[in-house]
């Protein structure tokens, strides 16, 4: 179970990203995290895996405490949560195989994976993470070579490498073609089905919010407006949410 | 919102600005000029002396010392006998390399003018007597004129008089050029001086970034500041790089000539600390550079920094490490010449030395052959990087 407790993160320059956000995760939820552009979606997910410092407040994960984690503990921790990010964020000039291999890199030895010593094993891991997006032709293509959702297939399989047991995906399919975006969010919700990840999620289009949540929580001006069902977001919520210009916009095309 | 500017105002900074440059201008040239007490005179520049002085200077540039014959001594002999009918007449050719007296012998005390042809023009040759013993008994110094002719008095001392019927004979001895024509000394010294300009400058580029590469991560934001710790290594990194680049190579290049004594040595070193501190900060900005995206995502996978390193930061710089070690090394081969000037080594060094001695043809030779390797380099480094990026 992932608890956040009183999160608050505050910019160098001021900007209040966070305030006392607190919430619950239970294990094998599809939670998505809604709210207009620099509500703090980002801000909070970084936090969960700290790659941002939140200022105040914890994380608790299985019990341990995440906010006070250093160096390997916190690596451990890292290793054992996958992210997606809305640019992909492959290395893009690589093979699609080491951008895969590279999730492996928090269990393997430094000197081994530096001189790119992987195991047979990491190896057919990797090739069976590709076979299950659906890119194992692709494996020695660079990742540039790839469309914009065959990086973010590759991206789930880099993830798919650390054998996770939380998926963070910051808006995985805003940079995609909407008749992608179901493409790609089937996948994380077959990941949270079948292998139990519990994925922590943030989207934009209320449509894929109905179709794959299992629990919403609605951010606003960096503070938690809203906890509940997807089917519990009425026209007025959404006002509420998005506030009153926001218009519904679908992403199409519902699988 | 900044609302634009009355155009008043920007005509005024314009004039100040103007104002500002011309000013700066005329204190230059009085520093430079006037204090110096040579205050510069246009008009020195239609001065018919420059141009006197400078015209055979750019000849002997414009006619580098390429190719060369073989040169060999060669006799030329001319028997006089004296006195007339002590032995037979000599019969000077009647083309080539000769010598011709006014008369076919002589008697003792006689006095007679030697006449050379087609002989090397414009040169000093000594003029000597061969006795019939086979010893020398010295003669003049002449100078050959334009055309290679020269006249000469001689006088038929009684020294020279023919013994057992052998005359006694007047000798010039001359350098010929036989042979095909060949690349020259200076060629050979050029190359040698180009080759060793060019390694020089490679082994100070391969030498820098051994060193540079590591010491850019340091140096970059993005990957060391982080924390008190890694904040003072990136100021300190920064610190030392910029100080190094504050340096002029060829600054550098006298004080390790006085260390480790002057050559090719000297100047790899003077050319590997400046490298050093030029390739760290186009490194190091290079790293700043990056899409900080996969150093996010791979930090996320649990990868510790040097991991990080490697796998999202190395990939991304390698094509523009690439691209500024060939350009810097086409950078060295030309500071490595004027190093080389001071003492360091190379075709700098052997053209200082031809300018030094006045062999103007030579340093021309050495001049041809920096333009051409400059402008090799200059070329290549162009492609590779355009190949390879």
């Amino acid at each position: 179970m992932l608890e956040v407790q009183n999160l608050h993160k505050v910019y160098p320059n001021g900007t209040r990203a966070l305030t006392d956000v607190s919430f619950n995760v239970e294990d094998g939820e599809f939670l998505v995290v809604i709210g207009l552009s620099g509500s703090g979606k980002s801000t909070l997910l970084r936090c969960v895996n700290r790659l941002i410092e939140p200022t105040q407040g914890k994380i608790l994960w299985d019990g341990v405490d995440v906010t006070a984690a250093t160096g390997a503990e916190l690596r451990g921790v890292r290793r054992r949560i996958g992210m997606i990010f809305q640019q992909f964020n492959l290395v893009k000039r690589s093979t699609v195989m080491t951008n895969v291999l590279a999730g492996r890199l928090g269990y393997v030895g430094t000197a081994g994976s530096l001189v790119g010593l992987w195991s047979a094993e990491d190896k057919a891991q990797a090739l069976r993470a590709l076979e299950r997006v659906g890119l194992a032709e692709k494996a020695n293509a660079r990742a540039d070579a790839l469309s914009g959702g065959q990086q973010q297939r590759v991206a789930i399989a880099r993830a798919l490498m650390q054998n996770p047991q939380l998926i963070l995906a910051d808006e995985p399919v805003a940079s995609l073609d909407p008749v992608l975006s179901h493409s790609i969010l089937q996948y994380l919700e077959q990941l949270n089905r079948e292998e139990k990840i519990t994925v922590v999620c943030s989207l934009h289009f209320l449509d894929l919010v109905h179709r794959y949540a299992t629990r919403v929580i609605a951010l606003k001006d960096g503070q938690v407006v809203f906890t509940g069902l997807p089917q519990e977001i009425d026209k007025a919520r959404f006002k509420e949410i998005y506030g009153e210009d926001a218009i519904e916009v679908k992403a199409g095309l519902s699988a | 919102m900044s609302t634009p500017k009355p155009d008043r105002w920007r005509a005024l900074r314009l004039t100040l600005i103007t104002l500002f440059v011309a000013l700066a201008y005329v204190f230059a040239y009085r520093g430079s000029f006037i204090a110096s007490g040579s205050p510069l005179d246009p008009r020195d520049l239609l001065s018919p002396d420059l141009w006197a002085k400078g015209g055979p200077l750019l000849g002997d540039f414009l006619t580098p010392d390429l190719a060369a014959r073989d040169i060999e001594p060669v006799t030329l002999q001319l028997p006089v006998p004296v006195p007339c009918g002590s032995a037979e007449n000599g019969a000077p050719a009647a083309s080539g390399p000769r010598l011709v007296p006014s008369v076919p012998c002589a008697e003792p005390r006689d006095k007679f003018t030697v006449e050379g042809f087609e002989l090397q023009p414009n040169t000093e040759l000594q003029l000597r007597w061969r006795l019939p013993s086979g010893q020398y008994f010295p003669g003049q110094f002449i100078t050959t004129d334009a055309d290679g002719y020269f006249s000469a008095e001689f006088e038929a001392r009684p020294i020279v008089a023919t013994k057992d019927g052998v005359p006694g004979q007047i000798e010039v001895e001359l350098q010929v050029e036989v042979g095909e024509l060949k690349p020259s000394q200076a060629f050979f010294d050029v190359l040698d001086g180009v080759i060793v300009t060019i390694f020089m400058a490679l082994m100070a580029t391969a030498a820098a970034v051994v060193v540079a590469a590591p010491f850019s991560f340091l140096a970059a934001q993005n990957v060391t500041r982080r924390g008190p710790v890694g904040t003072a290594v990136y100021y300190t990194v920064r610190t030392i790089f910029n100080i190094l680049r504050s340096f002029e190579a060829i600054v550098i290049a006298t004080l390790f000539a006085f260390w480790v004594d002057f050559g090719p040595f000297a100047g790899v070193l003077a050319l590997t600390v400046v490298t050093v501190a030029s390739l760290g900060k186009l490194f190091s900005e290079a790293i700043e550079g990056i899409d900080p995206g996969p150093v996010e995502a791979l930090t996320a996978t649990g990868a510790n920094r040097l991991q990080v390193v490697w796998f999202a930061i190395v990939p991304q710089i390698v094509p523009n490490f690439v691209s500024f070690i060939i350009y810097h090394w086409d950078i060295n081969v030309r500071i490595s010449t004027i190093i080389g000037y001071v003492g360091g080594g190379g075709i700098g060094y052997y053209l200082a030395q031809m300018i030094n001695t006045g062999q103007d043809n030579k340093a021309g030779t050495a001049i041809w052959a920096i333009v051409l390797v400059v402008w090799a380099m200059d070329f290549i480094s162009a492609e590779v990087r355009k190949r390879y990026t």
